[in-house]
């Protein structure tokens, strides 16, 4: 059986990580090709429902990256950003959603290098943690147990 | 009560309301929300520990809001709903009358919104010993076990959006459930649609809710759902020092950032 590999998503903004990644590729530097990229204007962009989608279409891994604290093309998008992030990783670990499957990162134009390191790096991550399941091994038995007395009252 | 319904008589013919939304006696002698159309039926309102329901929900009803002149009974819950509409400028188009009565029996007929938030920042309801219990509960489960515990407790949810009808804070006039082109939250109870529509809801009202807890005593399927948005307030309050429902002129934590914002994951 060949070796698992990861789909990993990435979630980057147009200024600096887009860029980051471009210019990793320029350099001819080699990383895993496990990662889609998505580009988006600005971190402040990138909706919490859309990593959650990422997931249910058979993401294993996910990385959202963008401008570094106070670079942002916009000003402010990332500090946004930042704060939305912080919110929605602590309602996920509440949940007990697997939160090492989102890596969060700063990815300036200039770090084609740290780049390349972050995907390699985070699909290591993903290939020790196998195939993402946790959305499709949900137990109904509560429903079927509430739906099984409401028909025999 | 003689007092409640003496104040909301004189409110009416005085001409300062033409609604009073407020609380009666319901036949199984349970406090249920009321609107008393005019000064005859101010009889029926009372105020009992049992007044429990968040009126303030009923502000964003077209029907409600076409009466133009609002009475409003006001629980604690309601009034910190209330500090927190209008911080988010909800009330622009009608005009409203806030009363409540307070731990001495006395009511009190607030003059403007700033009489509120002074009663609500005085009387704040922190985090009942319940909550803090079950969350304590929660936070000590691994990883693994909390993951169990609410895909159970989501697997029971039928979506019939009671939580999002009972919260005040759920005024959009069109929600993400019912965008459907794309269809973002599938409509029909199942797995992945079921935590999407309970992590957009807690996210939607992080650092929004009020905590008065509708949303769990309303789910027929018993989900404690409150519990994640008490959560997320818990969590906003210690990350930023933002509270809900505080002050009239709060700035909601997501909408609002500082530069030096800490957290300990961003590589």
């Amino acid at each position: 059986m060949s070796e698992f590999e990861p789909k990993i998503v990435a979630f980057v903004c147009n200024w600096c990580t887009y860029a980051g990644a471009d210019l990793a590729g320029t350099s001819r530097t080699k990383y895993a090709s496990n990662v889609r990229i998505v580009r988006f204007p600005c971190t402040g962009r990138i909706d919490f429902m859309l990593l959650m989608k990422a997931f249910e279409n058979g993401a294993d891994g996910i990385i959202v990256s963008g401008c570094h604290p106070n670079d942002c093309h916009y000003t402010s998008g990332n500090f946004h950003a930042r704060r939305r992030w912080i919110t929605f990783r602590s309602l996920l670990d509440f949940i007990g959603f697997d939160t090492d499957r989102i890596t969060f990162s700063w990815v300036s134009a200039a770090e084609g290098k740290k780049w390349a390191e972050l995907v390699n790096e985070v699909t290591d991550k993903i290939k020790a943690k196998g195939p993402f399941t946790d959305l499709g091994n949900l137990d109904y038995s509560q429903l079927k147990q509430q739906y099984d007395e409401a028909i025999t009252k | 009560m003689k007092q409640l319904q003496n104040k909301v008589t004189e409110l009416f013919e005085n001409g300062t309301i033409n609604l009073m939304i407020g609380f009666k006696n319901a036949l199984n002698n349970q406090a249920v929300p009321c609107f008393i159309e005019n000064a005859s039926e101010a009889g029926q309102l009372i105020y009992t520990p049992d007044c429990k329901n968040n009126l303030s929900v009923y502000l964003h009803k077209a029907e409600v809001k076409q009466a133009k002149k609002i009475g409003i009974f006001g629980n604690i819950a309601t009034l910190r709903a209330l500090v927190q509409l209008t911080s988010e400028n909800q009330f622009w188009d009608i005009e409203k009358t806030v009363l409540t009565v307070n731990d001495k029996d006395e009511v009190i007929v607030f003059a403007n919104m700033e009489e509120v938030e002074a009663y609500v920042q005085a009387n704040f309801p922190e985090f009942t010993e319940e909550e803090k219990k079950l969350l304590e509960q929660l936070e000590a489960m691994t990883r693994e076990e909390r993951w169990k515990f609410w895909t159970d407790q989501f697997s029971a949810c039928i979506k019939c959006y009671a939580c999002r009808a009972v919260c005040p804070m759920c005024y959009c006039p069109q929600c993400t459930v019912e965008c459907n082109q794309p269809q973002w939250i599938k409509t029909s109870s199942e797995t992945t649609g079921n935590l999407e529509w309970h992590t957009m809801r807690a996210m939607h009202l992080a650092g929004r809710c009020i905590n008065c807890g509708e949303c769990g005593r309303v789910c027929p399927a018993g989900i404690p759902v409150h519990l994640l948005t008490v959560k997320m307030n818990q969590d906003l309050f210690k990350e930023f020092g933002t509270k809900s429902g505080f002050s009239t002129k709060g700035d909601y934590a997501l909408n609002t950032f500082k530069a030096e914002d800490k957290e300990g994951f961003i590589k």
